[in-house]
């Protein structure tokens, strides 16, 4: 086996995953080459000190407040998932949906109230040029047909007809 | 009593099976995260969190593969979610002006009344070898961690790291070989 191929294969035969045969030869390389037994005792330093890395023990609450959190997704009704979003995105998450749905109700109450017709007795008959030419006189208007400020205009029209 | 047949009394909400499974695995799930990300309070916070996860699906475990593979994975998983989150967090508070406050990762070894001298040492080099960890990617840290203070097998890190064996093989290879450089100077 050459030093190169030994080299590769240095950090599997320290963790002893090697085939046993592979290990054998990995093993008698080491005896007989001097740089590949360096560079194996110099991995086997790093794991050496690696070792020294102290170990910490649990807080002696550690069980119980796990305790207190399993019974917690039943008390406060929020799935930890559903809570974990929140903490995360917290703030910015209800803003946007807020916004989100501000912006759909909006939209959907300024087209409908636009586009009803709440006024059906007063609409007069008229040919189709006619009516193509007041629609397009429309975009004149303080509040063009369509939008949300029209069909608040109207409504509040619709409501001072009917209080007569 | 086996890790699995816990998992099924837990399963049917038996608290004392829980107890007893938490408080066989807690100290080594706690040192992996510890050793993952440095940080002694967010380890005690994490850990809880992973078996708040094992408690939860519970009914859902099925035993395939050994239960410290399955519980380990889901530490891995919580660890790098936590490394992505807290990432996230440093680049929001890029945009506040509170700049006082510590970015966090840094351990509180500091914090301690005064120690004999070899405990500070002993310390000080514990210090600087969560350092040398820290400064890994994520998945050679991880697989160095399992490897070397769980004894894991390449398989099982396999499997936890959902990828395949020859590519443990090389994430350790690299881990090994970065670490030889950090800890140079602590073995001299």
């Amino acid at each position: 086996m050459k030093c190169r191929s030994v080299q590769k294969k240095l950090s599997a035969y320290q963790d002893g995953e090697l085939k046993p045969l592979e290990q054998e030869e990995v093993n008698r390389h080491l005896l007989s080459c001097r740089s590949c037994r360096e560079e194996y005792e110099q991995l086997e330093g790093v794991w050496q000190t690696l070792g020294r890395l102290e170990e910490i023990r649990p807080d002696p609450w550690f069980y119980g407040q796990l305790a207190r959190k399993i019974k917690e997704p039943l008390e406060h009704g929020l799935s930890p998932a559903i809570q974990r979003v929140f903490q995360t995105f917290g703030g910015p998450a209800i803003a946007s949906i807020i916004l989100v749905i501000g912006l759909v109700a909006g939209s959907y109450l300024g087209s409908n109230l636009a586009r009803r017709d709440l006024f059906p007795s007063q609409s007069i008959p008229v040919s189709y040029s006619q009516s193509a030419f007041f629609a397009s006189m429309s975009v004149f208007d303080p509040a063009p047909p369509g939008t949300f400020a029209e069909g608040y205009l109207r409504m509040a029209g619709y409501k001072e007809n009917e209080s007569r | 009593m086996p890790n699995e047949e816990l998992m099924v009394r837990i399963a049917k909400g038996d608290e004392y099976a829980f107890q007893i499974l938490v408080e066989r695995h807690q100290t080594s799930l706690l040192n992996l995260i510890y050793r993952f990300l440095g940080d002694r309070t967010k380890s005690q916070d994490l850990a809880q969190e992973v078996f708040l996860r094992v408690w939860q699906a519970a009914r859902s475990y099925e035993p395939k593969a050994k239960f410290t593979t399955w519980l380990y994975r889901i530490a891995a998983n919580i660890c790098l979610n936590e490394l992505k989150a807290s990432r996230r967090k440093k680049w929001l508070r890029f945009f506040h002006v509170d700049r006082g406050e510590q970015a966090g990762g840094e351990d509180d070894f500091s914090n301690g009344s005064p120690s004999p001298e070899d405990l500070l040492l002993a310390r000080e080099r514990s210090r600087q070898i969560t350092s040398a960890l820290q400064s890994l990617p994520e998945n050679q840290r991880m697989a160095l961690i399992l490897k070397r203070y769980d004894d894991l097998s390449y398989g099982e890190i396999a499997h936890i790291l959902n990828c395949s064996v020859s590519a443990v093989e090389s994430l350790l290879v690299r881990a090994k070989k970065n670490l030889q450089e950090k800890l140079k100077f602590l073995k001299s």
